[in-house]
């Protein structure tokens, strides 16, 4: 008997922590539940790639990245599924619009003049430009370093965001701050001409480090025939004035360089160009990489975009939370008609089944989506199959006359294997869903598959225990507790 | 099929017993004619000239894109009718995207649900900006719309194809892995027939699908693939435990004819598996009442699974079991 009560005492255990976990970590709900876009990219092969590898994914995934968070859109993720697809999520009304296009959208590299009269406040936007961003990887460093970032000067913040117009509205620092950035970079390009030529007409781009001062780099440039002349009457242009040459990628400036004099009259030609100024080998680097790789590695093809509103989603929650306690109502009202006390047990059992379910999901943590909430709810029917099975078998061994604990004990060790059998092959049913499935699909096996592992486990653990926990007190132990009187086998029998 | 008992055998009450050896040619009868209407179904789908397919395919499969709206109506909706909305989006232009040739929008699918108050079209995959100038286009006609109560979703054709295949081959690795594993538990003849109790409810679940995609215009989603696979396993699930019991029997009653036993085994589990379907489908049920019309379908073709998958388990499955009776002796 003592060993049931440790038992008990662990089941109860392992309820208290579910419950106190389930209150701290909320649940994960899928953009089916709150509202939201999902778009799905699928990279192409091209030209002598044939095979998408983890390479290209990493170095699309690197492009799309920075291209994502220049839409500011807050709690968007992009993740790689599978071989060769990346998904989009941007909860939230959010219009998929705009990030459609630049998702697909394969080079954004541009050669812009600076306009006239804009020196003073372009300087001076790049400066602040420079600074916050130093702040902002100060900051990511100290937070990947488990650090507490030092606080902002708020004071400065605030001047800064008044100068800009900002309202300063945003959920922390860092997105005051990175909002701040996406702000300097419109005024910025707001300063621009229109593009003269674009990546398209770049050939290559690499670095080298200065002839007199090999501590010092210098990034090159190599343009096509049409590039070359676009490039040298864009050059021409600015040529010996204080207007900058812009180099925007994405719509975001990644350098800035004067031309001298000297291409007063016929611009920089030849279709070569250098880069000069302060770079060290790691900068030139950097932005020799952009350059190249402005343009994505491999043409991307938009092939899935779901958008479902908030209004939408709520109601889906809504819903699928009436369905599921009207299913579990409806199953514990039968189990107790139909097993008595054993019934009512289950329904204990059942319900800390529901609570462990929901704790693994925090835990793992699983995203719940609308057919990942129809695999829980079916779940549910499968759990109760096990007891079922238990209690026929204590019915049966009662009706041959055997004691009850003895019955208890039997039905449990009877029932045993065709529990595992059955809650083995609904597992692999799930396996091949979750491993070949996609999307929606791997949601309804996760929650079906974590169902039935957990399903074995309360009932050849949770129900046992609560069941011989209540056998310890003598008014519960009786036979017609579980079956009626009748079909009990008469003593002279 | 259940017989009726005297108050002597009070210990009866309540055990329903199902003599199967005497009836399973009837059993058969019900069960192939169930399957060919099926097929019929699968047959004639295939042959209109509509659908071309076994099964109507849907969105998922076939691409394209399905832009639900809910209208806003304060008292009663405004009276709307389908034609209005699809003659505004025949005659609409469309924002044209770079390198993609323009959609055909010469034949919308317009629907209107829940009693007018919320809208569905179904349309070639358009781009998110094209599906936004439709809702824009639509709106003053059947607007105005519930702000975050619309949902669009795009599918690209070759994702399409994607799915179906995965579909396809993860119902076909579902299906080896099962036989794999009833194999090593039990053996080759338990494994065949779980099997064909296993094809005989996918079939006429499929069979049942096809019949509504011909006559109500039914389509089939990714969620009806994932509903197949669930009612495989449930099938396989239910069918073992009837398989276990004749295992037993014929362990503890090795005398007695096979046919005996499996009746026995059949008896033995015939509450177990009444009672875990009504388990099963009583959240099902739930379900189709209450979780609104994504999971409307699903939750039928499941429901449809679990009262088929009973019925392969406690009559076909062991009704054919006893075959190998007469051929051994």
């Amino acid at each position: 008997m003592a060993r049931y009560q440790g038992w008990f005492a662990l089941v109860l255990a392992l309820a208290i922590a579910a419950g106190m976990f389930l209150v701290r970590t909320p649940l994960e709900l899928g953009l089916d539940l709150r509202g939201g876009s999902q778009l799905t990219v699928e990279v192409k092969p091209a030209g002598e790639i044939t095979r998408v590898g983890a390479e290209e994914m990493e170095a699309v995934k690197a492009v799309l990245d920075r291209r994502v968070n220049g839409l500011g859109v807050a709690e968007s993720t992009l993740q790689t599924v599978g071989e060769s697809q990346l998904v989009l999520q941007l909860p939230g009304e959010q219009d998929p619009t705009a990030a459609a296009r630049v998702l697909g959208d394969t080079a954004l590299l541009e050669f812009r003049a600076q306009k006239a009269d804009t020196e003073a406040e372009f300087r001076g936007l790049r400066q602040l430009r420079s600074q916050v961003e130093a702040i902002l990887r100060l900051r990511e460093d100290q937070i990947r370093r488990g650090e507490t970032p030092e606080p902002l000067d708020l004071a400065q913040l605030k001047s800064t965001q008044q100068t800009l117009g900002l309202d300063g509205q945003a959920s922390s620092e860092e997105e005051q701050l990175r909002q701040l950035l996406n702000k300097v970079d419109a005024d910025l390009l707001t300063m621009l001409e229109p593009a003269a030529l674009t990546g398209k007409q770049l050939v290559t781009a690499g670095r080298q480090p200065l002839q007199n001062n090999p501590n010092s780099w210098e990034v090159t440039l190599n343009f096509d025939g049409e590039g070359a002349e676009a490039f040298a009457d864009l050059t021409k242009s600015i040529a010996g004035t204080d207007r900058l040459l812009a180099i925007t990628l994405d719509d975001q400036l990644i350098s800035a360089a004067s031309v001298g004099p000297q291409f007063k009259s016929a611009g920089i030609s030849g279709g070569a160009a250098t880069i000069s100024g302060n770079f060290s080998a790691e900068t030139a680097r950097e932005l020799e990489v952009k350059l190249r790789g402005g343009s994505l590695p491999l043409p991307v093809e938009v092939i899935e975009v779901r958008t479902i509103g908030p209004t939408l989603g709520a109601e889906n929650i809504r819903r699928s939370l009436v369905a599921a306690l009207s299913g579990l109502a409806l199953v514990a009202v039968f189990m107790v008609v139909a097993y008595r006390l054993p019934g009512a047990v289950a329904v204990m059992a059942l319900s800390l089944y529901a609570l462990f379910n929901l704790a693994v999901y925090a835990l793992i943590p699983v995203t719940l989506t609308l057919p990942g909430i129809a695999g829980f709810i079916l779940s549910i029917g499968m759990a109760v199959d096990a007891n079922v099975l238990i209690f026929e078998r204590i019915k049966d061994e009662l009706r041959r006359g055997n004691t009850l604990i003895r019955s208890i004990d039997t039905g449990f060790s009877e029932a045993f294997s065709s529990i595992v059998d059955g809650h083995l092959t609904t597992l692999i049913s799930c396996a091949a869903l979750f491993f070949l499935g996609t999307g929606l699909v791997k949601g309804f096996a996760a929650t079906l598959g974590i169902g039935v592992l957990l399903s074995l486990f309360t009932a050849l653990t949770c129900t046992r225990t609560l069941l011989r926990f209540l056998m310890g007190y003598a008014g519960l132990r009786r036979a017609s507790n579980f079956l009626p009187t009748g079909q009990l086998p008469s003593p002279t029998a | 099929m259940t017989e009726a008992s005297s108050s002597a055998q009070a210990a009866t009450v309540l055990r329903l017993r199902w003599t199967l050896s005497s009836m399973r040619r009837k059993v058969w009868l019900v069960s192939g004619l169930g399957v060919l209407i099926s097929l019929l179904g699968l047959v004639l789908s295939w042959l209109d000239p509509a659908i071309r397919a076994p099964l109507r395919p849907g969105l998922d499969f076939t691409g394209g894109t399905q832009i639900q709206l809910e209208r806003r109506c304060d008292d009663a909706c405004a009276e709307l009718k389908a034609i209005q909305v699809s003659d505004v989006i025949r005659s609409l232009e469309l924002p044209q995207e770079e390198g993609q040739p323009l959609p055909n929008l010469g034949a919308p699918r317009v629907q209107l649900l829940d009693g007018g108050q919320s809208l569905l079209l179904r349309l070639p995959t358009l781009s998110a900006a094209q599906g936004q100038a439709v809702i824009e286009a639509v709106e003053p006609v059947a607007g105005p719309f519930l702000s975050g109560g619309q949902s669009v979703d795009t599918i690209g054709p070759s994702l399409g194809k994607q799915l179906l295949r995965s579909s396809l081959i993860s119902l076909l690795v579902a299906f080896s892995g099962i036989a794999a594993y009833i194999s090593f538990r039990y053996d080759r003849r338990y494994a065949f027939l779980a099997l064909v109790a296993l094809a005989h409810d996918v079939a006429i679940v499929c069979g049942v699908f096809a019949w509504l995609g011909v006559v109500l215009q039914l389509e089939v989603d990714s969620l009806f693939a994932v509903s197949l696979l669930t009612i495989a396993g449930y099938s396989v699930n239910d069918t073992v435990v009837v398989f276990d019991r004749i295992r037993e029997r014929s362990k503890d009653a090795a005398d007695l004819p096979l046919s005996v036993q499996v009746d026995q085994a059949v008896s033995a589990t015939l509450t177990r598996t009444l009672y875990t379907s009504g388990t099963t489908l009583l959240p099902l049920l739930a379900l189709v009442v209450f979780g609104g019309a994504t999971l409307y379908w699903f939750a039928i073709a499941l429901a449809l699974g679990v009262v088929v998958g009973s019925w392969s388990s406690i009559a076909l499955a062991p009704s054919l079991f006893t075959l190998w009776d007469r051929s051994r002796d």
